[in-house]
């Protein structure tokens, strides 16, 4: 089984660039364009990376080939703003209303393999900046881990939830997690330990 | 007299189309895979947001071709490799700086080419400098709105922003840029993107739903 598919949306400039090109990581995952996923055999993966460029009233048309993929025990990682719920476990995004540099802050809530080492504060910020991870949340549906929150307010920014129709989704209210791939701080940690985290639950099926 | 969009399904077309903030400002949102025949027939202008997929909109090139031949005004945003399907439209790369505001006082070489434009009778002339994706080169009869000036890296003709009325000889007129504000404005993450999109829409309500 390959560790990874993720789906393409022919924009530049993005973690995928990254993360094709790399020998380590590259290696590890397949790339097709997002609108040829209903021709694929996702049986032939462990996960399936959605980026925040995704066509979700596409993805929500594919709902079903998703949910079989889960019941499979796939794994989905989506980052970005929810718009259009493509699985029952997601709802729309809420963006923190007039948001503060305080209400960017990341908080870790609990540990997780896929930040493993990674220092919150180099989430918070980018060469100084803050709310690149996240400036809201996608609400988590019941039963869902917190990972990160942001602020005084505990947005969640990140989870991980038990789909009803089985495997893991795994959810993050901002940028795709693998265009952290080329930063020079821990944040760079997040792209490997994820695809170790979907590999890792092989082993556990 | 109405207004267009044609979107791509990504959370930022949803959130700038349909959040209070520009909610009535366009008549119809067409969904870029769904375009059909004679879709577009009928409004005086249609804009595609930016950061719509390239090959769908490669697939509907004949719809928007057919639009333009008839006399409509196409409006095509950033990220949407225009170069690669709009009459005329030709690009070059350039890496994106979306940090030199880091830097205070830094000239990032943005020039007003043509200020008497209708167009900045409503877009703000500091509201178009912020990074942007690539330079256009408008072709002879197109008209530069914002280019990058040469000694900034802009070389000959480099464009963010240029009208082009009677576009390939016909009767249709081809705005183009390569800003991209529905991804910006529908992030939530940049007030420069969100204050272009405001006076382009202005301007669009002045000009094309009157």
């Amino acid at each position: 089984m390959i560790d990874a598919l993720l789906l393409d949306c022919e924009q530049t400039e993005g973690g995928v660039n990254f993360l094709m090109k790399s020998v380590d990581l590259g290696s590890r995952l397949d790339v097709v364009p997002l609108y040829e996923l209903g021709g694929v055999d996702l049986a032939a993966y462990r996960g399936l990376l959605i980026g925040l460029h995704a066509d979700q009233r596409y993805l929500r048309a594919r709902k079903a080939q998703l949910e079989a993929f889960l019941k499979g025990g796939g794994t989905i990682v989506f980052c970005g703003h929810v718009a259009y719920p493509f699985l029952d476990e997601l709802v729309p995004y809420r963006a923190i209303p007039d948001y503060t540099v305080a209400d960017l802050e990341v908080v870790r809530i609990a540990d997780h393999p896929v930040w493993e080492g990674v220092d919150p504060a180099h989430l918070t910020f980018r060469r100084g900046v803050a709310g690149f991870y996240g400036r809201g949340a996608n609400p988590p549906p019941p039963g869902a881990r917190v990972i990160h929150a942001l602020g005084p307010g505990r947005h969640p920014v990140d989870f991980e939830a038990r789909p009803a129709a089985g495997g893991r989704l795994l959810v993050h209210a901002g940028a795709d997690l693998w265009g952290y791939v080329d930063s020079n701080t821990s944040a760079a940690r997040m792209a490997p330990q994820l695809l170790d985290w979907i590999a890792a639950e092989e082993e556990t099926r | 007299m109405s207004l267009a969009v044609v979107e791509g399904g990504s959370y930022y077309h949803h959130e700038t189309i349909n959040a209070p903030r520009f909610r009535g400002r366009f008549d119809h949102a067409f969904y870029a895979p769904d375009l059909a025949e004679g879709d577009l027939d009928g409004f005086a202008a249609v804009m595609v947001a930016d950061r719509v997929s390239p090959t769908v909109l490669r697939a509907k090139r004949r719809l928007f071709l057919r639009y333009l031949r008839e006399g409509g005004t196409l409006i095509v945003l950033g990220e949407n490799q225009a170069h690669t399907w709009a009459p005329g439209v030709e690009w070059t790369f350039r890496p994106t700086n979306f940090w030199w505001w880091l830097d205070k006082g830094t000239d990032p070489g943005h020039r007003i080419a043509n200020p008497d434009h209708e167009i900045f009778r409503h877009v703000s002339q500091r509201s178009v400098v912020w990074h942007f994706h690539g330079l256009l080169h408008p072709p002879p009869g197109a008209i530069p709105l914002v280019t990058i000036a040469p000694e900034m890296g802009g070389g000959p003709h480099g464009t963010l922003l240029y009208d082009h009325p009677g576009v390939a000889g016909g009767k249709g007129r081809l705005v183009v840029t390569t800003l991209d504000p529905f991804y910006h404005n529908g992030s939530h993450f940049m007030p420069m993107a969100t204050a272009f999109l405001g006076g382009l829409l202005d301007w669009t309500d002045a000009t094309f739903r009157r």
